[in-house]
């Protein structure tokens, strides 16, 4: 009971805070308007098909993922930054509920900062003609959901190690590698070399291959993508978990 | 029984020990004053007794519950008031309230009823649907002590529970913290002597993170041959003007 108490106060916390909006929701479906329009500008001899609406929605979804992480890492590190989690530590509250409490009503905005990526996206393949399709849409939001603990054992990670003026410092260069190795605003497929090899080493780029396979009905090689995913989501998750768990009782000692 | 316990506590981080092997033991029901100048070891005599810190050596007992082997049954017994206030930003005073009785394992309804008592005890009715970093500093301490009582606590640790006030605002907290005496056991640290004076049973007074002197507010002024506590107070800190 005590996870959900403490997950209700976290989900309050976010709905009011006004850069939720802006950020997590708003951010992307205007990054998806905006790059739809740079993507119209572009000459079809270009052969520069990241744009499209197919592929740039997986990429904005996951774009959008980035958003949740800086959020979660925000408030657990200004929580820790305060006197408030002092308060709770005084309290019955164990590492665990702490860690669920605060991954439950993240995961909620995530699940929804998808959906609204997808409705936008279908809005926009609509009005240019070419409508991706709403069983795509489904299971791509569904295969969307490890990148998204990813991301949140990111914030979790960040926001327990650092205080809420380095956490997003750190956020920002994840942010800034899943943009470029994650194949959302430059195509891997085309690449070959050095870079490639990192990018498929890293998840970002498996993250957003996910949901641009699964939206596009092709499936090629995504067991191996997903896997990459979900041990890296498990992986981060696991440390990030422990992390808080250990700092927790350093911060007591 | 004694409401708290305090055995040979000792408390070092490193080289520098913040607790010196002190041994103390406070009544039910007692208001008891921990006064120091900075770096005393009142914070971390306190931190150790609601398991916000592990000692060293020694042993703390709570209702005759260690503090660190039966931290859960601790926790449930005691509450704390903070330095700096403790409140969940964006939520409003009533949802604050809630919120900690909630954590504290008490039913939704009863979470309200208790959240009504406390802001009819707290006089916080006027701003009980104000998100709490809107409310003034007074206002916020008010319910970071509220925030600590609606849990129904055995002990009570406050923290500097008026630093940064001003004097009407600590004048109010006086007022509401003599209400509680004799209904709860309240440790307290402060660095307003004439806050000790007027509220605390007893006194001890610590510097380098031993017990200097310990009795009323007049034993220690009686104890220091002064006429005023802040006279006693620094005759037995042993610090000279």
């Amino acid at each position: 009971m005590r996870t959900l108490v403490f997950a209700g106060r976290n989900f309050r916390e976010l709905l009011r805070d006004p850069l939720s909006y802006i950020f997590c929701l708003g951010f992307p479906v205007i990054m998806l308007i905006i790059m739809s329009i740079v993507n119209k500008s572009i000459p079809a001899e270009a052969g520069m098909t990241i744009f499209n609406i197919e592929n740039l929605s997986s990429g904005i979804a996951v774009f959008g993922m980035t958003f949740i992480m800086l959020f979660t890492a925000l408030q657990i590190s200004k929580d820790r930054c305060g006197a408030f989690l002092t308060r709770l530590y005084a309290s019955p509250m164990k590492p665990s509920e702490f860690i669920t409490g605060y991954t439950l009503p993240i995961i909620i905005i995530a699940i929804v900062q998808c959906i609204i990526t997808y409705i936008a996206s279908f809005i926009i393949s609509l009005i240019l003609g070419k409508a991706i399709s709403i069983s795509g849409i489904f299971i791509s939001g569904f295969v969307l959901i490890p990148p998204e603990v990813m991301f949140i054992g990111f914030g979790l990670l960040f926001g327990s190690l650092f205080n809420d003026k380095s956490a997003p410092a750190l956020c920002s260069i994840v942010i800034t590698l899943s943009c470029i190795l994650g194949g959302i605003w430059m195509d891997i497929e085309n690449l070959s070399g050095g870079l490639k090899k990192i990018c498929e080493v890293l998840p970002f780029y498996h993250a957003v291959r996910i949901g641009r396979m699964s939206l596009n009905g092709v499936y090629d090689d995504f067991g191996k993508s997903m896997l990459i995913v979900c041990i890296y989501a498990v992986l981060i998750y696991m440390i990030s978990t422990v992390t808080f768990s250990v700092k927790m009782q350093k911060e007591q000692k | 029984m004694n409401a708290v316990e305090i055995k040979n506590l000792t408390k070092k981080f490193g080289e520098k020990t913040a607790v010196n092997g002190i041994s103390l033991e406070i009544k039910v029901g007692e208001l008891f004053g921990l006064l120091g100048i900075n770096g005393a070891g009142k914070t971390t005599t306190l931190r150790i007794l609601s398991c916000l810190s592990k000692a060293t050596s020694g042993e703390a007992f709570i209702y005759g519950k260690s503090v660190s082997e039966n931290a859960s049954e601790v926790k449930q017994m005691i509450n704390i008031s903070t330095q700096e206030t403790a409140v969940a930003p964006n939520l409003t005073v009533r949802e604050n309230l809630i919120f900690i009785a909630g954590i504290y394992g008490y039913s939704k309804s009863e979470r309200i009823k208790k959240a009504d008592k406390m802001i009819e005890d707290f006089s916080l009715s006027e701003v009980s649907g104000k998100k709490a970093k809107l409310l003034s500093g007074g206002w916020q301490r008010r319910l970071s002590i509220a925030m600590a009582l609606i849990t129904e606590p055995k002990v009570l640790f406050l923290d500097e529970p008026t630093l940064g006030l001003d004097v009407l605002a600590r004048r109010e907290l006086w007022s509401i913290i003599s209400k509680l005496k004799g209904r709860i056991t309240i440790i307290l640290t402060t660095h307003y002597l004439e806050e000790a004076e007027a509220l605390s049973d007893r006194i001890a007074i610590m510097t380098d993170g031993n017990i200097k002197a310990l009795g009323t507010a007049q034993e220690l002024k009686d104890s220091a041959g002064c006429e005023k506590f802040e006279d006693a107070f620094i005759k037995i800190a042993g610090r000279s003007i």
